[in-house]
């Protein structure tokens, strides 16, 4: 599962990748995470709140911290 | 959600190109919040105030076919802008490197009371230059620079 976190360094955005991992590893789950933070390259997704998340190159969530219940769902589906 | 589009580098403007394109009939959009414009603002007849938290809902405001010159305090929020109307399909859009602050430090026209603080910018637009013709300094240049001229 590849999974990019968009952002250009905010202190959300880093909760999201740590969390991100941490529910990956506690669930056994392999995932690439990558973090996105050239604004040009961001934008390329048409994200104007972050952070955001792309999962197999699909945006699913922009704006906060996506909350665990959330992660979990993605690593499971 | 939408597909990911690979962007190219957005095109940057310093204030004295961007009162040319304006006298040339380009429209200048300020996504500063109202809040802050009522401190200050453009003195520029027929700008648009568009706040970056309206943009994604508004964005379709504006005219395609025109040139935007997309506006903030310092030239970063105007830059997002300025990507996101790329990813919108805009190709007649600048962003106005150095924002408010640079603007009126060149002596440019202004509302409100004068920006106090400024940001550390380096570039070649830099210095008092109030008398400086429209055409005199700049000519537009990728995002990936820091310069302008």
């Amino acid at each position: 599962m590849d999974i990019k976190v968009l952002g250009t360094g905010c202190a959300n955005c880093k909760a999201t990748i740590a969390l991100i991992d941490q529910i990956a590893k506690a669930k056994g789950v392999a995932v690439t995470l990558e973090k996105v933070e050239e604004l040009r390259d961001i934008m390329g997704y048409g994200v104007m709140s972050t952070p955001g998340v792309v999962i197999d190159g699909k945006v699913v969530h922009a704006g906060g911290v996506p909350s665990r219940d959330k992660i979990e769902k993605w690593l499971t589906a | 959600m939408n597909a990911p589009v690979e962007l190219p580098s957005a095109r940057e403007v310093c204030p004295t190109t961007t009162r040319r394109l304006l006298a040339e009939g380009a429209l200048m959009v300020d996504v500063r919040e109202l809040g802050e414009v009522a401190q200050v603002a453009f003195d520029v007849p027929g700008v648009l105030l568009m706040p970056l938290s309206e943009l994604q809902e508004r964005f379709g405001e504006l005219p395609r076919d025109r040139e935007l010159v997309m506006v903030c305090q310092v030239g970063e929020r105007s830059l997002k802008a300025t990507y996101f109307l790329m990813y919108q399909g805009y190709t007649r859009v600048a962003n106005m490197e150095g924002g408010l602050f640079k603007w009126a430090r060149k002596g440019f026209p202004i509302k409100g009371a004068a920006p106090v603080a400024e940001p550390a910018t380096s570039g070649c637009c830099g210095g008092s230059a109030a008398s400086a013709p429209a055409s005199s300094c700049c000519t537009p240049s990728p995002a990936s620079g820091s310069t302008c001229c």
